[in-house]
């Protein structure tokens, strides 16, 4: 049971993860009337990037050529930080929820140190934009692990997800506080309409975009992979602790690609409902979810 | 066996400093300071580890009394960890100094005084060290500067650490008139006495540690001393306030009420959140710096506070983990600080002005001082595997687990508190991406950037033994937090190991997560391989990227100003010059005001002032008048004694 669900956890975070935003922009497509790309588009795009040179920049130095490497290398810890479902070893990393936010902030921060090395303004324009909303997101996404955690009385991630599965969990209104704020985190993270577009490169509006303007080959396939599994990593979190999951280990392994999917579609949705807000209105938006976790928060305080 | 280590340490740094005044012997002997501290701090580790104590225990009577126990201990050894670093730095820094003999003396005694506040054991000695630690700094500031600017900032740090630090007077005084130095169970829980000691020296000692509303003086003075003294300052002086408090506020007071725990936590979160957010705001390397030390004493305060509400509510096996989170991050905040701060002199001593935004490209230039700068940054920043995020995770969980211990009001101050150190760690990135990139990488912006060349051996030396802390902090954090938890003087179950394993927590193996990061990101830069194209210069549509179209420190910061308007109230100036119809020049000034001093200390400095006029007609300087202030005072107490109200 636990070498199916490592199995499931290692197979799916680092091969099947770029087929998540492949089936978001998929479905985009189909909702706007295009026929749009195959979901194996991002596939092909790392195929193609694998097999080309890369690029350095004049005057860039070690830190430039290494940003690649330690984002996706500490992406890649955070995919063997998260379970998949509420039985699997640990990988000698722990399996702590606040570890997570600690992975993340090293994968911003080498790709903004990159921004610096380089010196192109629209890098440094994308990742100052990143850094600055990236505040508010980690507030919204520790309270709504706080509240995660309160309700499962633990932040080891395979007892968080034991500790919400079934519908006791779901009495209070903690947790479905919990899960508008990790909404708002997920959109933030996987960089989608309203917070960022992925599919501009129009400079002026870019946010996750801009620092990987000045790299090609490897390291850009590096980087679309990191950001193909902070999806994986936020839609998995949302899937077996902020919406209902099943109880029985099989059946969370069973029902979570149909939750992923299902997830995608609903980016995809609200990717065609809304336009990208003004970037200064951005941290307004993930400020309501971390006050609706607070809320959350206080509603479990009251009940408890 | 270990007092005769102590003493010996003591001793070589007493000699040091006494021939720190030969003009021949000033190197020989900061070597010896560097030695004696250094001393000091292995056998203060050494007694941590071994549980052992030495000398005489906390009296309230007025003899003189020194003594080393496990808290003592572990604060000699923060001060050695970072004395020793600081003064073989300040042995080269100081050399071609005019003043290095002054100045040389003055580090020895400086630090002689954190020993000895450490290290006292009865009111009038602690009080002593209390001054003398105060006191020395200015002096070492003012030999080093003789500037107006540098005089009124001086002046300014003695009057706001007196007239707050009168708070420490008054609490220890009031103590040790209760008999309640070193505990004894003196206090009842919830007395008038106990709250009202608790207060003044969060007051007075909130001030010397920095805490935001009492911080006006940090980022004033920090930045104008010379770098191993700044150095000192913030990795050590104010780390001492937090000994300070730690002893009063946890083990002499006993149990205190909740409210003060919650007190502590929005001191704390206050500091955290603004220190770095006026850091961000800084163009000036050492400024910058010295604010980020008012968000990691915050950083501790909140430690502290979560473990006196847990303490409250009776969860005494976290409230310890709280407190080793505290310690935890107060030696990693000195061995990270002292590192940027030697770093930020010797770039100093290479390239002259420390504005950020004429630095860059040093990376290059001084690869040993700016890798170990790097790595500084980094652990600040709060990212793993460095010490800063091993310290910040644990502060997290006790955050999480004042959520978890029961009451409404305490929860939402530390959902509260979490949300706001989430935050700042976010914030600390913003502000060290900024730092890295605008002194260590890019093209250097000056002349003098461009010759820079890497600085003498003693200085580089220095530098890297405190990055090897740094990383060897985050790797085997465990090793020193167990032992940091048991200090608690409560009867506190804490193991030993390599990683952070706590009950309750998904359990953080430090050096698991250093392993499989660093073999992740070695492994993907082998897969990346060698072939790369020719070098291409930086895309800017076609433009080139000249000089004048480098980003700046207020360029990267803007999206935050701009988000954060409403409260920071930002002020700015654009001045465009235009002839004949063409644009000639455009001049922006701006600059983010400093709220609490605007709002709070300027009122109160003006009521000062108008109060003083006022009485200052009393002194009309005539001879009558006095003799008249005389009789009437004379007449007063007659008057008052006959109706009784003295005597």
């Amino acid at each position: 049971m636990s070498a199916a669900s490592l199995a499931v956890q290692l197979a799916g975070g680092f091969l099947l993860a770029p087929l998540l935003p492949g089936l978001v922009q998929h479905w985009k497509a189909r909702l706007q009337g295009r026929r749009g790309p195959t979901p194996l588009q991002p596939y092909r795009e790392l195929r193609r990037l694998w097999g080309k040179s890369v690029v350095d920049v004049e005057g860039a130095g070690i830190v430039y050529r290494l940003a690649p490497a330690v984002a996706a290398g500490s992406v890649a810890t955070a995919v063997l930080l998260v379970p998949v479902a509420a039985r699997a070893p640990a990988l000698g990393v722990g399996r702590d929820a606040l570890a997570l936010l600690g992975l993340l902030a090293l994968a911003r921060f080498a790709v903004a140190a990159a921004a610096w090395d380089t010196g192109n303004g629209f890098a440094l324009m994308g990742a100052s934009r990143d850094l600055t909303i990236a505040v508010f997101v980690e507030a919204t996404l520790v309270l709504s692990v706080a509240v995660a955690a309160l309700v499962a009385g633990t932040t080891r991630l395979t007892g968080i997800v034991a500790g919400t599965a079934g519908t006791d969990a779901w009495s209070n209104p903690a947790l479905g506080l919990g899960a508008v704020a990790f909404a708002l985190v997920v959109i933030a993270e996987t960089g989608r309409q309203p917070v960022d577009n992925p599919d501009t490169h129009l400079e002026l509006t870019m946010i996750h975009e801009g620092p990987l303007l000045e790299y090609a080959g490897r390291d850009l396939a590096f980087l679309h992979w990191a950001a193909a599994a902070r999806h994986w990593l936020v839609l998995v979190l949302a899937a077996q602790v902020f919406l209902p999951h099943p109880r029985s280990v099989w059946e969370q392994l069973a029902v979570l690609p149909l939750v992923l999917a299902a997830l995608c579609g609903g980016l995809a949705i609200v990717e065609t409902l809304t336009a990208k807000m003004r970037i200064l209105l951005a941290p307004r938006l993930v400020g309501v979810g971390a006050a609706a976790a607070l809320l959350g928060i206080v509603s479990w305080l009251v009940q408890s | 066996m270990t007092t005769p280590l102590l003493l010996a340490a003591i001793g070589l740094l007493a000699l040091g400093t006494v021939g720190a005044a030969g003009r021949s012997t000033l190197r020989a002997a900061l070597y010896a300071q560097a030695a004696g501290t250094g001393l000091l701090g292995l056998a203060g580790f050494w007694m941590l580890t071994a549980g052992t104590t030495a000398g005489s225990a906390f009296a309230s009577s007025f003899e003189p009394r020194f003594g080393v126990d496990g808290l003592t201990a572990f604060f000699l050894g923060t001060l050695g960890a970072v004395g020793a670093p600081a003064l073989l730095f300040a042995a080269r820094y100081l050399q071609d100094d005019l003043r290095g003999r002054a100045l040389g003396v003055l580090t020895g005694a400086f630090a002689l005084s954190l020993a000895e506040v450490l290290c006292a054991r009865d009111p009038l000695t602690f009080l002593a060290g209390w001054e003398l630690m105060t006191l020395l700094p200015a002096a070492l500031i003012l030999v080093g500067r003789s500037d107006a600017a540098s005089r009124h900032t001086v002046f300014l740090y003695v009057a706001v650490t007196h007239l707050a630090g009168a708070g420490t007077w008054i609490a220890v005084l009031l103590a040790a008139h209760a008999g309640a130095l070193g505990g004894h169970g003196a206090l009842a829980r919830g007395s008038g006495l106990q709250i009202a000691i608790a207060l003044t020296a969060l007051a007075g000692m909130g001030t010397k540690a920095g805490a935001m509303p009492f911080h006006s003086w940090l980022p004033r003075a920090h930045p104008i001393a010379p770098a191993p003294v700044s150095a000192l300052m913030s990795g050590v002086m104010i780390k001492v306030a937090v000994y300070a408090l730690v002893r009063v506020l946890v083990d002499w007071l006993g149990v205190l009420p909740l409210g003060i725990g919650v007190l502590v936590l929005a001191l704390g979160a206050l500091s955290a959140v603004g220190g770095v957010v006026y850091a961000i705001f800084q163009h000036d390397l050492k400024r910058l710096l010295a604010f980020h030390s008012i968000e990691n004493v915050g950083i501790i305060l909140l430690g502290l506070g979560a473990c006196l509400v847990l303490r409250a509510r009776g969860a005494d096996t976290w409230a310890a983990f709280a407190l080793g989170a505290a310690l935890l991050h107060t030696l990693n905040h000195a061995l990270f600080k002292a590192l940027l701060f030697l770093g930020a002199g010797s770039f100093e001593r290479a390239v002259g002005s420390l504005e950020l935004d004429r630095l860059g490209g040093l990376l290059r230039r001084m690869p040993w001082t700016g890798g170990a700068f790097l790595l500084g940054a980094m652990a600040i920043a709060g990212l793993p595997p460095l010490n800063g995020f091993a310290s910040e995770w644990l502060t997290l969980q006790a955050l999480l687990h004042v959520l978890a211990a029961g009451g409404i009001g305490d929860g939402l101050a530390g959902g509260l508190a979490l949300a706001a150190l989430a935050a700042t760690a976010a914030l600390a990135v913003l502000c060290f991406v900024k730092v890295v990139g605008l002194v260590l990488l890019g093209p250097p912006r000056r002349d003098a950037v461009a010759a820079a060349v890497e600085v003498a051996a003693p200085m580089r030396a220095a530098v890297v033994a405190l990055a090897g802390a740094c990383v060897f902090l985050g790797v085997a954090p465990g090793l020193l937090f167990g032992r940091l938890a048991r200090l608690a003087p409560w009867p506190a179950r804490a193991g030993t190991a390599v990683g952070l394993h706590l009950p309750g927590t998904g359990s953080l193996p430090t050096a698991g997560l250093a392993a499989v990061l660093a073999g992740l990101t070695a492994g993907l830069v082998v897969l990346r391989g060698r072939r790369s194209a020719a070098p291409a210069p930086t895309w800017a549509c076609g433009q080139l990227v000249e000089p004048r179209l480098r980003w700046t420190s207020a360029g990267f910061t803007k999206p935050l100003r701009l988000v954060l308007e409403a409260v920071l109230r930002p002020q700015r100036e654009i001045e465009v010059r235009r002839e004949g119809g063409l644009v000639r020049q455009v001049s922006y000034s701006g600059h983010v005001p400093q709220l609490l001093d605007e709002r709070l200390y300027r009122p109160a400095v003006e009521l000062a002032l108008g109060a003083a006029r006022h009485a200052r007609r009393l002194q009309t300087g005539r001879l009558g008048t006095y003799v008249a202030y005389l009789i009437a005072l004379v007449v007063v107490l007659l008057v008052a004694t006959r109706a009784g109200v003295i005597g």
